[in-house]
């Protein structure tokens, strides 16, 4: 159904409810969306409104309770979950708020850690150097700052040279300064590599980075703008 | 009891951790049960023996004579020390049973004199006592009576010197003298083939000649009379007799195997409770740290409100007792529930007119008391860090733990992946744990090991005894010392292919202050059927003069090949003369000296006597030879090896299933109890990069390899270690079972360390499984929300 080569990801009515004890939430309402490769998009909404339900299911990582979703010529709402984990190991790459590395592993280690299962990766060392952390390769979590762990999160996710960035919140525990140098990696990388790169923030400043931006609001997207240029990281006022 | 905000808070983490809890108590249980099973059975056998020793009027000290008269009686009883004595007539019969092919053994004793009144008294089960006057009348042994489903009133023919007797039996009863009734020549108690038969005095002293006169006195002593100088009173009054010297208590046979058996009771007592306990410690040491670690800023919290460090710390011993106490109740049960298997058993053995099982509350107390102590001391250790804290810190997030670079590049460069590394990190970032982790699965192993080996050892025993040294089918022991012609004449006997004679002359062997009494046993110089084996297994000439003595009793005596001993006869001349040790001997029953036959009569100055005959028999033969030897009037009895292997073999079988069990019972506990605590720290502690891994893409199979894997550097490390502390267990208990009576080998081979590592590896498996279904239930978003 998708012929257009272009098309990264599309989703027809994405539904997502959570059903507990406290009654049924609509985290999303039917989500009809579209990216294009390469794009650099970012996703804004206020809190609850369901972005981050949003991008785990796009990336493989939460299942949706209706609609589809297509991954290229994957449909993504079809795959159990050793599907899912097959997709998200060849194609996707994520970075958290958090960073999520893994303690006990340097730097390289843990960006060696993805190369060594993917199918088509750079090399760990090519990776930090996009990061601009060759000098820090061999330090652990622990002896680098937040901003430094996150950009080892972003090598990481790069490092298998994926289809799809996915970005939630990756700037949130950052300062400003920080935050900056993050985002300017991040555009960096889109270019490098030519991932399609979904960016979640409340930082509507960050707005101006993106090609495209979307705006979520009660688990639907309530509002899209294309940007005709985007603005350089270090140009956005926060 | 207020049921305070701690309080309850030890009820909400019991009822979150208690797959955790359950692994620790059955640790304990295992100790507690343990404790109180050696314990217990210690007691019940040492108080059952004692008292039934007392209530009998069990003698002190027990002497052979050819033949003695009565008068004799009044001069030992005259001894200084003797507090009463009496003469009896002790003598081997034959059984000519129809659902027999082969003769029985019955060692037919003179009843106590004066009814109910003497030494040695019976306990009598069933029936009377025969008539003083009849002579045809007998009591019979339980065990024996059982085998053979007699009861008062059934008729029994006994060859009493080569005589046929028919005996009614008149009651079935019990001695303190056979507790464990093992016939001549046995390995094992066989109560089908051997017996005991008590008969009035006057009807033994007809069939054996013995009008007046004695063939066995037993002496008990006063409190406190020296029993050497008794023993040597005796045999110088008994030796014009054919006194072969007076024993003790201590050396008869029956009071020997249960002092074996207490020996081995004490050396569990020793060494499995203590192993329980050390593991279980362990175990509430690293469960503990880790639930503080992760309480670590309620902690601070709850200092910071006011309340003192005791009171934290009474919190966490407050945990730990009730996993105790869950512990101690399951040990109790399951105590008192192998105690009385093991009473069963022992009631199969042993002949107890009853079994003191005493449930003694001391014992249980201990039990208790030892369990929550270990289990509070692996808890103390554990808060003691976090209590000391100041608790601002201790509100802080701890700082993040800090690893090392250690190996990195070596590693990179043997090929490790990158999650093998975070295995090899993890496990060294803890290296208390990771060394408690390795040891305990090593305690479990050694367990194994260490009670597993007895099964080849005992194999060995029977090659070595019964397949290498004595060869024959059968060995006919004549009444009495016959001229060597006699060998002739059994050779003559139907069946019979090869016999070869052999003498036995008790002695007194000494070297130095050292002094044994054994058996010399004379054999043909190049002997073929009953051999002696030189420690490399080659059979050994005998020498021209000079004495081959078995390795225990050269290590007993101190002497090697070469020394000089004394050798002194026993019997009439009482001969004493110096002889050389010609060789060394590997044997496993007794003490055991050889000699050249002839050498031998030479020695004792009898002339050229054998005391019996071994034999091989043509199997079509056999029956046929068992009839001719029942009738001989010299047969004394006749021991078929075939028949003493296959009972010894039973005897073991029986034991063998619930031996294995109960010990890999014990070593799985532990297994799982360490593996499982193990496997569930290491998830809670590295759930979250586990799921940062999932996210990445990583299968469930390789995340589950992680984890997997670090157990399986703790249970492979922990195989030689288990096998190396399981060796040392192993001799040491080889070494302490061993006794006069019978030497165990140690021998251990492959087959052992493999059985117990793959029981230990599967009961790793096993509770590896068990968390593998967590970690396939690691929530992959919420790991993605929360900082850790
Ligand atoms: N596991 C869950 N169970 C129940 N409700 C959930 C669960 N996860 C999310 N929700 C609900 O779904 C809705 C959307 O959540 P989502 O995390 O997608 O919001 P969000 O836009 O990312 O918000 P934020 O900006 O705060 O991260 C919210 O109302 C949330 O409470
Ligand atoms: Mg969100």
């Amino acid at each position: 159904m998708i012929n257009e080569p272009d098309i990264v990801f599309r989703t027809k009515g994405l539904t997502k409810s959570y059903r507990s004890a406290a009654g049924e939430v609509q985290a999303l309402r039917g989500v009809d969306f579209q990216a294009a490769r390469g794009e650099f998009i970012v996703i804004l909404g206020p809190s609850g409104s369901g972005k981050s339900t949003f991008l785990n299911i796009v990336g493989g990582l939460d299942t949706a309770t209706s609609g589809e979703a297509w991954f290229k010529d994957h449909r993504l709402t079809a795959l159990d979950a050793r599907g899912l984990t097959q997709y998200r190991r060849d194609h996707v790459g994520f970075v958290f708020q958090f960073y999520n590395l893994v303690p006990s592993l340097t730097a390289r280690e843990n960006v060696a850690l993805v190369t060594e299962i993917a199918r088509n990766p750079m090399s760990p060392e090519a990776a930090l150097a996009l990061v601009g952390l060759t000098d820090r390769a061999d330090h652990f979590p622990a002896q680098l700052s937040g901003g430094e762990q996150q950009r080892v999160a972003i090598a990481r996710a790069i490092a298998k040279n994926p289809d799809v960035l996915l970005c939630d919140e990756p700037t949130g525990a950052l300062d400003s300064a920080t935050g900056i140098r993050v985002l300017e990696v991040l555009t960096e990388v889109n270019r490098r590599i030519g991932a399609t790169t979904l960016v979640i923030t409340h930082n509507a400043a960050i707005r101006d980075i993106a090609d495209r931006v979307l705006r979520f609001a009660d688990g639907r997207i309530v509002e899209e703008t294309v940007n005709a240029s985007r603005k350089a990281p270090a140009d956005v006022s926060w | 009891m207020v049921i305070t905000p701690l309080r309850r808070k030890v009820l909400r983490d019991l009822a979150r951790l208690w797959p955790q809890s359950l692994a620790i108590a059955l640790v304990l249980a295992a100790g507690v049960a343990t404790m109180i099973l050696g314990n217990g059975a210690y007691s019940a056998l040492s108080d059952t023996r004692a008292r039934y020793y007392d209530t009998s009027r069990f003698a002190d000290v027990f002497a052979d004579v050819t033949r003695a008269p009565r008068a004799l009686l009044d001069d030992v009883r005259a001894i200084d020390g003797v507090l009463a004595a009496e003469a009896r007539i002790v003598k081997l019969g034959l059984l000519d049973l129809p659902e027999m092919v082969e003769p029985g053994t019955i060692l037919l004793v003179s009843l106590p004199e004066g009814g109910g009144a003497g030494l040695n008294r019976l306990h009598l089960r069933q029936g009377r006592l025969p008539d003083p006057q009849s002579a045809r009348e007998m009591v019979v042994s339980e065990g024996f009576a059982t085998a053979h489903r007699l009861s008062p009133g059934a008729t029994l023919t006994v060859v009493m010197n080569g005589q046929r007797r028919d005996l009614m039996i008149t009651g079935i009863a019990l001695s303190p003298e056979f507790i464990y009734a093992l016939g001549p020549g046995e390995m094992m108690p066989d109560p089908r083939r051997f017996g005991i038969g008590w008969l009035p005095r006057e009807s033994l002293a007809g069939a054996y000649d013995l009008e007046g006169a004695f063939s066995n006195l037993v002496l008990v002593l006063a409190p406190g009379a020296p029993i050497e100088r008794v023993i040597a009173d005796v045999d110088r009054l008994t030796a014009p007799y054919g006194g072969t010297g007076a024993t003790a208590r201590a050396d008869l046979t029956s009071h020997a195997f249960l002092d074996a058996e207490l020996k081995q009771l004490g050396a569990m007592v020793h060494v499995l409770p203590p192993i329980f306990l050390l593991v279980a410690a362990m175990l509430v040491n690293m469960t503990l740290s880790r639930l503080v670690t992760l309480e670590r800023e309620q902690i601070g919290l709850f200092k910071a409100i006011g309340y003192a460090p005791r009171a934290i710390a009474q919190h966490y011993v407050e945990f730990v007792l009730t996993i105790a106490i869950l512990g101690i109740a399951i040990g109790f049960a399951a105590g008192a529930w192998m105690g009385a298997g093991l009473a069963r058993l022992y009631a199969r053995f042993f002949s107890f007119p009853f079994l003191v099982f005493s449930n003694d509350p001391r014992i249980y107390a201990l039990a208790a008391l030892v369990t929550a102590g270990a289990a509070v001391t692996g808890a103390l250790f554990a808060v003691r860090a976090v209590l000391a804290l100041p608790p601002a810190v201790a509100m802080a997030p701890p700082a993040p733990a800090e690893y090392r670079q250690q190996g990195g590049t070596l590693w990179r460069r043997l090929g490790f992946r990158q999650t093998r590394i975070m295995t090899a990190r993890h496990l060294m970032r803890w290296p208390m744990r990771t060394l408690s982790g390795i040891l305990g699965v090593a305690l479990s192993v050694a367990i194994l090991v260490a009670s597993l080996w007895s099964f080849g050892s005992i194999e060995r025993m029977i090659d070595i005894t019964f397949f290498r040294t004595e060869r024959q089918d059968v060995q006919m022991v004549f009444g009495q010392p016959e001229p060597l012609r006699a060998v002739f004449a059994a050779r003559q006997m139907p069946g019979v292919m090869v016999a070869e004679p052999f003498r036995a002359a008790a002695a007194q062997i000494s070297h130095r202050n050292l002094l044994r009494k054994v058996t010399v046993i004379g054999r043909p110089a190049e002997p073929r059927l009953s051999r002696v084996l030189a420690p490399d297994l080659r059979p050994m000439d005998m020498p021209e003069a000079g004495l081959i003595l078995s390795e225990t009793l050269a290590q007993v005596l101190e002497v090697r090949p070469g020394d000089n001993v004394t050798v002194t006869f026993l019997d009439g001349a009482r001969r004493s003369l110096t002889l050389p040790v010609s060789g060394v001997s590997v044997g496993y029953v007794g003490l055991g000296a050889t000699m050249d036959i002839g050498a031998l009569n030479r020695a004792t100055g009898g002339g050229q006597m054998i005391s019996g005959v071994n034999l091989l028999i043509d199997p079509a033969g056999l029956e046929e030879f068992f009839d001719a030897a029942a009738a001989s009037p010299k047969t004394g009895f006749i021991a078929v090896m075939g028949l003493t292997v296959a009972r010894f073999r039973a005897t073991l079988a029986e034991n063998i299933t619930v031996m294995i069990t109960v010990y890999v019972a014990l070593a799985a506990i532990i297994a799982v109890g360490v593996i499982y605590n193990f496997s569930r720290i290491s998830l809670s502690e590295q759930g979250r990069e586990l799921a940062s891994l999932r996210v990445l893409g990583f299968t469930r199979a390789e995340v589950a390899a992680i984890l997997f894997s670090e157990l399986a550097v703790i249970v492979l490390l922990a195989q030689p270690l288990g096998w190396a502390i399981g060796f040392g267990m192993g001799l040491a208990m080889a070494g302490a079972f061993s006794s006069d009576l019978y030497r165990v080998p140690f021998v251990i081979g492959p087959a052992v360390y493999a059985t117990a590592s793959l029981v230990v590896c599967t009961a790793a498996a096993l509770s590896a499984l068990a968390v593998r279904q967590r970690i396939n239930r690691l929530d992959l978003i919420e790991v993605l929300k929360t900082r850790e």
